[in-house]
């Protein structure tokens, strides 16, 4: 390991520069709430609308999105991989246990009938929207990023905290769940063997995960209160993300556009056939 | 300067206090080390004296925390944060884990304290120039080694100015080259002028680092005074804790009846 | 001495090297080569230091003895037997392995169930298991808090709980990962008396330790790793004598105050404090 160098020769802007995440393309660019509103619209617009042209349509302008970030496939990985469990259980209960008058095919006492395979599709190309628009919003928006913007907009910091704090407890948690079972295997407990072996081991690999993790909770919250994190008032942040005025039309033209897709479903203008 | 009065201090749901009737004044420019075996009270006099405890940990403090001769009762810990700080023995649950580089991690506190922007760059900056870890501004912080972790733990605090600054077992879960970084580091502290009081198991590092060390066994301070005489004092071990290497060496010498001038310059 | 679990008993192991690891290399999934060619033999009954800072992959070492980690390349042979070929559960009869953090492992609400929990997973019971668990406890110094919640004992007597929770498993290698962090003057007397009356027992003993003075007065044998290598294997005296200081140095250890009189003072190696003494006595008696 090298020894610290020491000085920092570097003037502010650069400095400040360095702690705004990487915008790799003009969709990274967008203010990190127009992204979140994105993913809302586009959700909730597939849940509304329902069929499969709204849906799909959806679908379609959501991956135009990801194409300009240069995720696409990733996102179509991470989206099918997400619905995939979920769309399993649909179409074995919709295929064959809804009622319908067409039968397609019949598997032991199980009818599939026209109307179950049409609203699986249906759930499926929702569900599959619903998972595209959320992985864009996470593959193309940093979560500190977000929650500054918010900050800026009037949130509270803890919140803020609550939000990033989370994320980052994740890893460091099951970090330490590795560690607890390597101690415990150490002990003889054996994780490797039939399912009873491994139901006695329940209690000592989950009470050091709980107990510990409280710990760190109580010792970080600690750490961050002496560092004036409770103090009420505004903080003048370092950075934050950009918004343009074009940006705050588009949101709130997305915003009424699922005002008139709501309006529109209840009306029975639009949407789905079930 | 800060002063503990009569300090006696219960933890929340104990009967009995953890440290008894504790007067301990630390002047300007001072750098105080804590000595005491495990469990004897130096964690909780560190608590007692950033004012964490009570206001932040809740327990029954009688006696007084003073700062600059004004009384700290009942102030808010982010009130507190600005006149003494306090760093902890594991640099892992002293990130914030809220911030991308150890720039932002440093200027999370002075940013905290509602300073505005230029300001707070500028103490960031001063901060880990102080503790000479400027070449660390870009990194993650999730990710260097423990006495790394430790130093930006600390220049965290001090980018806050704070006039004192606490710091309980700094080096413990440091591997030798970590401790040493952390040494150098508080070396350089001291010469800025900050207020120190440094609660230790090294006693081999407050020889070098104190010109006063005092001593806590079961609660009480039972020793205060210049450094080579309180980590010189026979009754050292008996209060559970370990002379510096050269007072244990000359003490051999000197039993077997040998010159124990020998240890002079080694160290 | 053994559990029910055929282990070999602590004599007839002698013949066989106690730990014997070959050409050992690991690199963890996302890369790093933690270990870059480990050749180690270790004797039953040895009493053994292993030394470097953080990162230089003494405890990747240490959980390649008890089969936490395999082996990217190389092999790793306890008591004879290559590792590959038994479970961490078998493999934990032969080799206790202590954690640094005695909080990744507290899990009982009371001291000696939590001492049980190891030796019963071994299949000690009744009075043998009741047995192990008092005189493990009574070695660490916690005989007579056997009914107390473990949490409201403080980080060292925790961290001799842990100790004591793998001591009562008797296996016939211990493995102790920085067992004097955090501990006092008391804590590591009692931690070196441990490893003595281990060493007395015949039993094989390694520990990680950031403390050289400790390590210098402790063990019999020192080993120093840096970068996921051996660089440097031998007594105290030789390991902190003045010809392997520069290696010391690459690897930020310092030997302790006693070598460094000793050498300046042109007595030679003085690893320990007593070895100091003496060699004083010698030339000025």
């Amino acid at each position: 390991m090298e020894a610290p160098i020491g000085l920092l020769e570097t003037d502010d802007a650069t400095l400040v520069a360095r702690l705004v995440p990487p915008t790799p393309s003009p969709y990274h660019r967008l203010n990190p709430t127009t992204k979140a509103v994105i993913a809302t619209v586009a959700s909730l617009g597939a849940f509304v609308i329902g069929g499969y042209v709204g849906p799909l349509a959806i679908i379609g302008v959501v991956l135009a999105c990801a194409a300009v970030a240069g995720v696409l496939r990733r996102l179509v990985r991470v989206s099918a991989l997400f619905t995939l469990p979920i769309a399993i259980s649909v179409i074995l209960v919709s295929v064959f246990t809804r009622a319908g008058t067409t039968v397609l095919f019949t598997i032991g006492p199980f009818d599939a009938t026209l109307e179950g395979v049409d609203f699986a599709a249906q759930t499926l190309v929702r569900l599959f929207a619903i998972s595209t628009a959320i992985s864009l919003f996470g593959m193309t928006t940093d979560p500190r990023a977000f929650v500054l913007d918010l900050e800026r907009r009037g949130l509270s910091p803890r919140f803020a905290f609550v939000a990033a704090a989370t994320v980052e407890a994740v890893p460091a948690m099951v970090a330490r769940a590795g560690t607890i079972q390597a101690a415990q295997r150490s002990r003889g407990l054996d994780t490797e063997g039939g399912l009873l072996a491994r139901a006695r081991g329940f209690l000592p690999l989950i009470v050091p995960v709980v107990l510990s993790s409280l710990t760190e909770v109580e010792e970080r919250s600690l750490a961050l209160e002496v560092r004036a994190f409770g103090r009420p008032g505004k903080r003048d942040l370092l950075w934050c993300p950009g918004d343009r005025g074009w940006e705050r039309a588009v949101r709130w033209g997305l915003a009424l556009l699922l005002l008139v897709a709501i309006v529109g479903r209840v009306a029975g203008i639009v949407g789905a056939t079930v | 300067m800060l002063e503990l009065r009569g300090a006696t201090y219960r933890y929340a749901g104990y009967a009995r206090p953890a440290i008894h009737d504790v007067d301990l004044a630390l002047a300007d420019g001072e750098i105080v080390g804590i000595v005491g075996a495990n469990e004897a009270g130096k964690s909780t006099i560190c608590l007692v004296a950033s004012g964490l405890a009570p206001a932040s940990i809740g327990g029954g403090l009688t006696g007084t925390l003073t700062i600059d001769g004004e009384p700290m009762a009942g102030r808010p810990v982010h009130d507190l944060a600005a006149r003494v700080a306090i760093g902890f023995q594991d640099p892992a649950t002293q990130r914030s884990g809220i911030t991308g580089t150890v720039f932002e991690e440093v200027a999370l506190g002075p940013m905290n304290l509602g300073l505005p922007a230029t300001e707070t760059i500028a103490r960031a900056r001063a901060a880990l120039e102080l503790l000479r870890i400027g070449d660390l501004a870009g990194r993650d912080p999730a990710r260097l080694s423990g006495g790394q972790a430790q130093l930006v733990a600390i220049a965290s605090l001090l980018a806050m100015r704070p006039r004192h600054v606490v710091l309980d077992e700094p080096t413990a879960q440091l591997d030798p080259e970590g401790t040493r970084l952390v040494a150098d580091a508080l070396r350089a502290l001291a010469s800025a002028g900050t207020v120190l009081l440094v609660a230790e198991q090294k006693t081999d590092l407050l020889d070098t680092l104190c010109a006063r060390v005092v001593v806590v066994a079961d609660g009480r301070l039972v020793a205060d005074g210049p450094t080579g005489e309180v980590l010189g004092d026979e009754r050292l071990e008996g209060w559970g804790v370990e002379p510096p290497s050269r007072v244990r060496l000359a003490r051999a010498l000197a039993a077997r009846g040998l010159d124990p001038s020998v240890v002079e310059g080694a160290t | 001495m053994s559990g029910p679990q055929a282990v070999p008993a602590v004599q007839a192991v002698q013949a066989v090297p106690a730990v014997r690891v070959r050409g050992l290399v690991h690199v963890y999934p996302e890369g790093t080569r933690a270990l870059d060619g480990v050749d180690l033999e270790i004797a039953g009954g040895a009493v053994v230091a292993i030394i470097g800072q953080n990162g230089s992959g003494k405890s990747t070492l240490a959980r390649h003895l008890n089969g936490l980690l395999r082996p990217t390349e190389g092999s790793v042979e306890i008591l004879g037997e290559d590792a590959a070929h038994l479970r961490v559960a078998a493999l934990a009869a032969r080799v206790g392995l202590v954690f640094q953090d005695p909080d990744r492992q507290i899990f009982a609400r009371k001291v000696r169930p939590e001492v049980a929990f190891g030796p019963s997973n071994l299949g000690l019971r009744g009075a043998a298991l009741d047995r192990a668990v008092t005189e493990a406890l009574e070695a660490v110094g916690l005989g007579d808090q056997g009914g107390v919640n473990p949490y409201d004992l403080g980080y060292s007597r925790r961290k001799l709980l842990a100790i004591a929770s793998v001591l009562a498993m008797r296996t016939p290698i211990v493995v102790l990962d920085e067992p004097t962090t955090g501990q006092d003057l008391r804590g590591v007397a009692r931690v070196r008396a441990i490893i003595e009356s281990f060493a007395r027992e015949g039993r094989t003993v390694i520990a990680i330790s950031h403390d050289m003075r400790f390590v210098a007065e402790t063990f019999r044998r020192v080993v120093v790793m840096r970068a996921g290598r051996v660089v440097l294997d031998g007594t105290p005296a030789e390991v902190f004598s003045e010809p392997a200081w520069p290696v010391l140095a690459s690897t930020y250890l310092e030997p302790p105050l006693a070598a460094r009189v000793g050498a300046r003072t042109g007595l030679g190696a003085t690893p320990t404090e007593a070895a100091l003494v003496e060699a004083v006595a010698a030339r000025d008696g």
